[in-house]
């Protein structure tokens, strides 16, 4: 449990006695022999909200009416080749893979973007945990930072794993965090000051009554406090990083974001979500789509090469997902319209085969042709990258047994070295 | 490993013999494991029904291994904590103490098994009931009376530590706190100071009549009913909640609006609790069976009930009463949303994935809940039909034509007995219309099932809302999950709540007398434990209400508390006391135009709306009041004409073709600059109880456990986290809060006495005065400085003290 619960002893203390005697949960007792040999120790997620055409992207139609205006580029991979939007990935692509037949079911943004981030279809009686705060409730936490970030919006909830597993926010890549210093006009000696009379109220009360809550909420304070003060808070400044740096990344806030999670992975972090919102095109997709060519091709060739280059690339799995595709056809408006009978998503990194593509779509794009991909294939992939157990059942805090992957769900075995 | 398996086998009590199977172990099996693992259910591959099945194992290893209960996967599982995963039992309830004791020397002295014994499934025991008081009570008082009564004949021989009860200052703190959310103000303790003897009934009458009452409990309502602010009708459901509780509308009556409602949330706004679920027959069955019964036959939606009786079928019948119901998308008005009635069941059986379509039939709903016809009539349901009779009275006196409104019971914006004139207005048109051809037809199957529900009888309902009040109440609820009434889950105190739950009735489902009736209880006043207790001793007496839990005001409430405490709901500096430069990025038109696409989601997931970050990054504490009453008085009544019978596809079409239009549109490009302004830094803040709810993600409402009400039976999370801590720090409104404006009496205070200067500000933030060695201490930490005034404010609100009620 990487998720702090700092109310772990009351709850449980009557039990704790019998289980920690055990000393580890029956899972690991019961843990299958065929546990894989995990790589990956981080993830980051590139969220692009709003259905991005798989068409101008991953999975060109060249030759074809659904085509559009975009001519296919050759890659770094024999035979690979993705949408001229790209030229910078294109070097990038021994290092990735494409998965090209995500056979989706839900085509309304909001139920797909549930599904893409959490595996699970909604539900009106229970709330999933994104795959961040999976991660994070499953993996220890590395170094001081928080297990789970989102930056430039907020990605899908803890759900039924409590505040503790909700991402860390950050509104704008490179932007102060009010809350990790002390109110402007107040010293840090002032500060420190403060925190001691405060500690030696919290424990007059503390004596006195002595109820867990109390305790738990002193242990919450003890360690926001050293997060205050801790070293590895640099990471969220994206002043230390030189101009030169900061443009090769592009100098967007996508770019600066990207930047940023290089940095908390280095630091420790074991997921970091960057969003960007702007793919719902149903009007004009050619022009939107060239221009987010602009903005994430530098972003991400450039992050994975400095990954490469720094050797985390292996430790870090890289995502590109959006919760559905585009119609083949192309409307009147010159746009395309939501498709989730097929998409596309990229991975690179963290144990992944470059230069893998998994799958096909049929000539148009239309439907999977070869080797259809549940979206919660997905999630398999990713838990099983990281070692997480796919068959592992938690509780929610109203009892309900509930699977962290969905039962069905298969990793795309393919995509690993073997 | 090695180590661990030693300390179990130590740690087992030593029994003289063998617990005997038929009288000890027999009744534990067969209430805790043979539901799921005999013949008709085998669970894990393990069957324990008879001896052999038990001794042959499961899929993963040996139940039993006679001698060693270390090595009993059994005996491990049932010793797990319930978050473990494996724990046994997997449903129901944990087992006791006592008998994992009993099951440990079982297996320790052999598992003995008597030869031809099979178990069966026993059903667990009804809880016991202790007699109910022989005469109903005469007043509020008297029922709080009978109230403790009742519990402490039910806590008899259950070896509970039953607590003092708190003192005057922390009731008024305690009190203020849950009745009105948020502490009292210095003004209110003189004010209570000054009372007598019976200086809590009068604060408690006082508070529930306070108008921040609604406020408060239109949060708790929120929770219950999953009111969302950007869903279609959400604010207007939200006001309606909030108008209902403002006059005192009985509880039955908004329940039956709220299921039987349709039309549009300007005209009704009860319809946004049908519309929050798209008005999904399934969504709403499972929804309106946990909320208002605390059933949650939602679970038997794909398969029979698995930790209960309730099967698929039950399920489907329930969902049949709203299976006529229909959801359209208006195509004038920006295509606003609204229910009405169609003349087709949509709900089938068998299952979509149990029969070939031509083989599935319309469902006839059925209520399939117990109604208690007994044929003596008990009193609490006299009373209660005398409490209808005044009330109908009442009603018709308010607005004539009383039939007619019967007729249009689900057409009439019901906002309380408004005498609105919109409101009158849009009446007086629903009657112009043909009720049955026309757009918003009302819902008879609806209907039926509001009355069934909130028929007096059915057991389910009072007690299911009864059971949220008094966990809001006391930090516990006789049934947990708040929202699981079930044989298999155990109930504490089924008599007091069997009592209560008839009072409430009986009252006319008044929820201010239910409030006056548990917080003038001697429960309600216990206090909190000593530091001293031992775990399990502390736990059992919270569990059975002799001693109060330790319960964290929810966020609403120390935000407001925050803004009461520090005065931020005025202006603290006089004007331009507080001018300083800023930087800042600006964005400026830069004449050119772009293409946007109207439509796109924004990376705020699931609903949730975007936050506009200020460039400070303070936004999260920021709290916005949306006006109930302006949302309740809509002007858009015409389209009601305006809209007549079209078929769906040509609204469908129409709606496509409108949509396309919007979905680009030309907008300006800006850039950022940055500049240099003056600003006047005196905030102030608002009250967060009328905030647009849930608030944004990561705002402080929901950092400190707002639930984003979006799932069935989401609670609100109380634990603590390091973000809360970071807020409260570092906040700007704890900052603010603290500082000493001269414009708050504590000003002049501190500049002629400081020691009267330090009590005032522990009365004003904790309720109390210091003790002589906090005021000591505090002596030192103020030194005749606004300064140090301002650290000692500061760390009295990020106290414990101050966030945990007393």
């Amino acid at each position: 449990m990487a998720c702090k619960d700092y109310l772990f002893t009351r709850r449980n203390m009557l039990k704790t006695f019998s289980a920690s005697m055990l000393g580890m949960p029956v899972s690991q007792l019961l843990a299958k022999a065929d546990a894989n040999k995990a790589q990956a120790e981080h993830v980051i997620l590139f969220w692009n909200s709003g259905g991005m055409s798989h068409l101008d992207t991953w999975d060109p139609k060249p030759g074809r009416k659904t085509q559009g205006e975009f001519n296919p580029i050759k890659t770094s991979v024999d035979g690979m080749e993705i949408s001229e939007i790209f030229p910078q990935l294109a070097k990038q692509m021994h290092n990735a893979a494409l998965i090209r037949s995500i056979a989706g079911t839900n085509g309304d943004h909001g139920r797909a973007q549930y599904e893409l981030q959490t595996g699970f279809n909604q539900n009106p009686a229970i709330v999933h945990p994104g795959l961040g705060s999976i991660v994070a409730h499953e993996r220890e936490p590395l170094g001081d930072l928080p297990s789970l970030v989102s930056i430039s919006g907020q990605g899908a909830r803890a759900g039924y794993l409590g505040q503790q597993c909700e991402a860390y926010f950050v509104g704008r890549p490179g932007q102060k965090d009010p809350y990790l210093a002390f109110p402007e006009g107040i010293s840090h000696a002032r500060g420190m000051q403060r925190l001691q009379i405060l500690e030696k109220m919290n424990r007059r009360t503390t004596a006195a009554k002595g109820a867990a809550e109390l305790k738990a909420s002193q242990t919450a304070l003890k360690d926001a406090v050293a997060l205050m003060e801790s070293p590895a808070l640099k990471a969220f400044d994206l002043k230390e990083e030189n101009s030169a740096t900061v443009e090769k990344y592009g100098d967007t806030e996508f770019g600066r974001g990207a930047l940023l999670a290089r940095r908390l992975v280095e630091k420790g972090v074991r997921f970091v979500q960057v969003n960007r919102g702007g793919f719902d095109n149903h009007g004009n997709i050619f022009e939107a789509m060239r221009n987010h060519g602009g903005v994430m091709d530098p972003a991400i060739a450039s992050l994975i090469s400095d990954l490469k280059a720094n050797g985390k690339l292996e430790k870090t799995l890289v995502v590109v997902l959006s919760e559905f595709g585009r119609t083949p056809r192309i409307n009147d408006g010159g746009g395309r319209d939501h498709w989730a009978r097929v998409f596309s998503c990229m991975m690179a990194g963290g144990g992944i085969k470059g230069g893998t593509i998994v799958g096909a779509s049929d000539e148009d794009g239309m439907d999977p042709a070869e080797r259809p991909v549940k979206v919660a294939d997905l999630h398999a992939t990713l838990c099983h990258a990281l070692g997480i157990d796919l068959n592992k059942e938690l509780k929610t805090p109203l009892g309900r047994p509930m699977r962290l992957v969905r039962k069905e769900a298969e990793p795309i075995h393919e995509l690993f070295a073997s | 490993m090695i180590r661990s398996l030693c300390a179990l086998t130590a740690a087992l009590p030593v029994f003289a013999a063998s617990p005997d199977f038929r009288e000890d172990i027999q009744p534990i099996l067969e209430s805790h494991c043979v539901r799921c693992h005999s013949e008709s259910k085998v669970k894990g591959g393990l069957r324990m029904d008879t001896h052999e099945k038990m001794m042959e194992g499961g899929d993963t290893a040996d139940a039993i291994v006679p001698g060693k209960p270390e090595e009993s996967e059994l005996l491990i599982r049932v010793h797990l904590r319930p978050i473990d995963e494996g724990v046994m039992p997997d449903e129901g309830q944990m087992l006791k103490h006592e008998e994992l004791e009993l099951l440990d020397a079982w297996v320790k002295a052999g598992a003995h098994w008597p030869k031809g014994i099979t178990l069966t499934e026993k059903k667990p025991l009804k809880p016991k009931r202790v007699a109910m008081p022989s005469k109903a009570p005469d007043s509020v008082y008297e029922a709080a009376e009978m109230l403790d009564d009742l519990m402490r004949r039910e806590n008899a021989d259950t070896g509970v530590i039953t607590t003092e009860t708190i003192n005057d200052d922390a009731f008024l703190r305690r009190a203020t706190i849950d009745l009105i959310g948020r502490i009292p103000t210095m003004k209110e303790v003189r004010e209570y100071e000054k009372w007598g003897t019976d200086r809590r009934v009068k604060l408690i009458e006082k508070l529930s009549n306070q108008p921040r009452f609604a406020d408060r409990w239109t949060i708790f309502m929120a929770d219950m009913l999953r009111i969302r602010s950007n869903v279609t009708g959400g604010n207007q459901l939200l006001a309606y909640i909030h108008g209902s509780i403002e006059q005192e509308k009985p509880y039955d009556e908004v329940v039956r609006e709220l299921i039987s409602a349709s039309g549009r949330s300007n005209s009704n706004p009860a319809v946004g609790y049908i519309l929050g679920d798209d008005a999904a027959p399934m969504e709403l069955a499972a929804a309106t069976s946990q909320i208002f019964m605390g059933v949650r036959i939602g679970c038997a939606q794909c398969h029979d009930h698995p930790f209960d009786d309730w099967a698929q079928e039950d399920f489907y019948d329930l969902a049949a009463f709203f299976g006529k119901t229909k959801q359209v998308r208006s195509r004038r008005q920006n295509g606003s949303i609204y229910t009405t009635e169609g003349d087709e069941m949509t709900i089938l059986w068998p299952p979509e994935d149990k029969a070939d379509p031509e083989d599935r039939r319309p469902v006839k709903p059925k209520f399939p809940f117990q109604i208690n016809h007994s044929d003596k009539k008990p009193d609490y349901i006299k009373r209660y039909e005398d409490a209808m009779l005044v009330r109908k009275q009442k009603n018709a006196k308010d607005d004539g034509n009383a039939s007619l409104d019967a007729l249009l019971d689900s057409v009439e914006p019901n906002v309380g007995r408004s005498s609105n004139s919109v409101l009158k207005e849009a009446k007086a048109e629903s009657r112009k219309l043909d009720v049955h051809g026309d757009i918003y037809r009302a819902s008879e199957l609806r209907k039926q099932l509001a009355d069934l529900i909130t028929d007096p009888r059915n057991d389910y309902f009072a007690r299911a809302f009864v059971n949220r009040v008094w966990a809001e109440l006391i930090g516990r609820g006789f049934v947990e999950p708040l929202d699981n009434f079930s044989d298999y889950n155990g109930m504490h105190h089924p008599s007091t709540l069997d009592f209560l739950a008839q009072e409430f009735i009986a009252s006319g489902y008044n929820f201010r007398t239910l409030v006056r009736m548990i917080t003038l209880s001697d429960v309600y006043r216990r206090s909190t434990l000593p530091s001293d207790t031992p775990l399990a001793l502390r736990e059992k007496s919270e569990k059975n209400f002799a001693a109060a839990p330790t319960r964290r005001m929810i966020g609403e409430v120390i935000y407001d508390s925050v803004v009461i405490a520090g005065h931020l709901q005025d202006y603290k500096w006089p004007k331009g006391a507080n001018n300083k430069e800023v930087i800042r990025e600006i964005r400026v038109p830069t004449g050119e135009y772009t293409m946007v696409e109207n439509d796109t989601p924004a990376p705020a997931m699931m609903g949730e709306k975007k936050m506009a970050m200020r460039d400070d990054g303070y936004d999260l504490e920021s709290s916005l009041k949306l006006d109930f009453n302006s949302i309740l008085s809509s002007k858009e009544q015409t389209e009601l004409i305006a809209m007549r019978e079209e078929s769906d596809q040509k609204i469908k079409d129409a709606e496509m073709a409108a949509m396309k239009m919007e979905q680009t549109r030309r907008v300006m490009k800006y850039k950022t600059e940055t500049i240099t302004e003056t600003v006047d830094d005196n905030p102030r803040f608002d009250s967060a109880m009328r905030m647009a709810t849930p608030a944004p993600p990561a705002h402080f409402l929901r950092v400190f456990g707002q639930p984003s009400r979006v799932g069935l039976g989401e609670f609100r999370d109380d634990a603590s986290s390091l973000r809360q801590q970071l807020m409260m720090l570092n906040g700007r409104m704890t900052h603010e809060a603290s500082r000493v404006g001269p414009l708050e009496p504590i000003f002049k205070l501190l500049q002629k006495d400081q020691n009267l200067a330090i009590d005032w500000a522990y009365q004003e933030i904790l309720t109390r005065l210091p003790s002589a060695e906090e005021r000591a201490d505090a002596r030192v930490i103020v030194n005749h400085s606004a300064e140090g005034m301002a650290d000692l404010r500061w760390a009295l609100l990020n106290s414990n003290e101050f966030r945990f009620i007393p």
